[in-house]
């Protein structure tokens, strides 16, 4: 389990969400992926969001719409019978030294925290570093130790 | 681009050989020849047969287009010193040779000494320039550096010389896409929709685009592509099926009897196909389309 503070908002990312995300990007090791995170406000704490679940969208052409489009129905429809909604945003991208947060991904993250506005940005560097921009809070974690391999 | 058949061929003989079963060497020459990028088995399996001297010298004259293909292979992996020794290898016995130089270049360039790289590169083509691999290695060393729009450059030039590369079209086109210019992605994808027309991921990737492009004009253009994908591909595309949906529901957003309409729609193309039947179950209540406020074509576009 990885937790960073925001101000008063919290993140609790599960494991099973976080190794799901990293290992879509270790399969995908020469392309840019992306990926939603799905959890709840904590019912005791409001402040807490709990990540529970991440699914993994794509790896190739991430700018376009109608996949986008479909895939985010689906989950919500699947996930809101399990009481999960979408919370976040997850990206990585091509270039291991690239940390910065594209444009399309920031209009996603935006478009996400329309409806959630405690969304979470994750995108993975190398380093640990926290990083707040506005409503989203970008987390920067560091790669887990198995992914030391080429990238 | 590689072909179902010729896909599960290569997979079947990597499970082979990853199991033990041999088959090394065909597996290698089946990776060669479609040009596909499994970097880590091509270097695990060439090493095994180059490191035994047996199994090399039975290779006869192939042994030095092996070396080639371990030496990128070990680039690819970042194992650079396997990659400086197979070409060490090469030099010496081809000591003056131009493929041997556009190796080392590869080298400089997977250290990260980009100056040396470009150096090597523009020398290697005045001598040679038509050199189509170390044109594309120029474009690779740009959008390594990040520097996305001297990649765009180059592969324009590139693309103004050899207009038949359809690899290059495709690879500009995602370039393009990433920068959110869709208008650019269209013209490449027409381009390879001209010259290839029986592909249908070409039409797929241009109606999706268009698609993003949005507007009513492009909205029926894009259902006219999703259609022909659907054609040419059999009725097995799910992402062109998804399309035309998509399509019909965001060409009637506040229509009454949208429900009735867009289902009936949603549910005839998908009764075309009885394979597909498990992608009617996964579409849910379809009556999300119509009037929902959660996802609006703002999604992708942005403000400029």
């Amino acid at each position: 389990m990885a937790g960073a503070g925001g101000g008063e908002l919290k993140y609790e990312l599960a494991q099973n969400a976080y190794v799901k995300l990293v290992l879509h990007a270790l399969k995908h090791k020469t392309s840019a992926v992306n990926g939603v995170l799905l959890g709840r406000t904590s019912p005791k704490n409001e402040n807490l969001v709990q990540i529970e679940d991440s699914v993994p969208l794509f790896h190739n052409h991430l700018g376009l719409l109608p996949p986008l489009e479909i895939s985010l129905i689906m989950i919500e429809e699947y996930y809101s019978t399990r009481g999960l909604g979408i919370v976040g945003y997850f990206h990585a991208n091509e270039r291991f030294d690239d940390a910065e947060l594209g444009n399309m991904s920031k209009n996603i993250a935006d478009h996400i925290s329309r409806y959630f506005p405690q969304a979470a940005v994750l995108l993975i560097t190398r380093s640990l570093k926290l990083y707040r921009k506005g409503k989203i809070a970008a987390l920067l974690c560091r790669f887990v130790s198995y992914a030391s391999m080429a990238f | 681009m590689v072909t179902k058949t010729e896909e599960s061929q290569l997979n079947k003989l990597e499970n082979q050989v990853d199991n033990g079963g041999g088959g090394a060497w065909e597996y290698l020459c089946l990776a060669r020849k479609l040009k596909v990028r499994r970097s880590d088995k091509v270097l695990k399996y060439g090493l095994s047969i180059l490191n035994d001297s047996r199994k090399r010298s039975s290779l006869g004259p192939d042994e030095w287009t092996l070396y080639e293909q371990v030496a990128v292979a070990a680039m690819d992996c970042h194992a650079l010193d396997v990659a400086k020794d197979c070409i060490s290898a090469l030099q010496k016995k081809f000591p003056e040779s131009k493929r041997v130089g556009r190796l080392e270049a590869m080298l400089l360039e997977a250290k990260g000494s980009w100056e040396d790289a470009e150096a090597a590169y523009s020398s290697l083509l005045e001598d040679n320039p038509f050199d189509q691999v170390i044109h594309k290695r120029r474009v690779a060393i740009a959008k390594a550096q990040g520097n996305i729009s001297a990649a765009i450059e180059w592969l324009n030039k590139y693309l103004e010389i050899f207009m038949a590369d359809h690899d290059a079209w495709r690879e500009l086109a995602e370039i393009y896409v990433s920068l959110q210019m869709y208008k650019q992605a269209a013209f490449c994808y027409e381009e390879l929709i001209l010259s290839q027309p029986t592909v249908p991921l070409y039409h797929l990737a241009y109606a999706d685009v268009l698609y993003t492009l949005g507007g009513l004009e492009n909205l029926q253009t894009a259902k006219k592509y999703y259609s022909s994908t659907i054609d040419l591909s059999g009725g097995k595309n799910n992402r062109a099926l998804f399309g035309i949906c998509l399509v019909s529901c965001a060409n009637k957003p506040n229509s009454g009897s949208l429900h009735l309409g867009k289902k009936s729609h949603c549910t005839h193309v998908f009764k075309k196909n009885s394979q597909n039947t498990h992608v009617m179950k996964k579409i849910p209540n379809l009556r999300m389309f119509g009037p929902s406020p959660r996802l609006t074509k703002a999604v992708i576009e942005s403000p400029r």
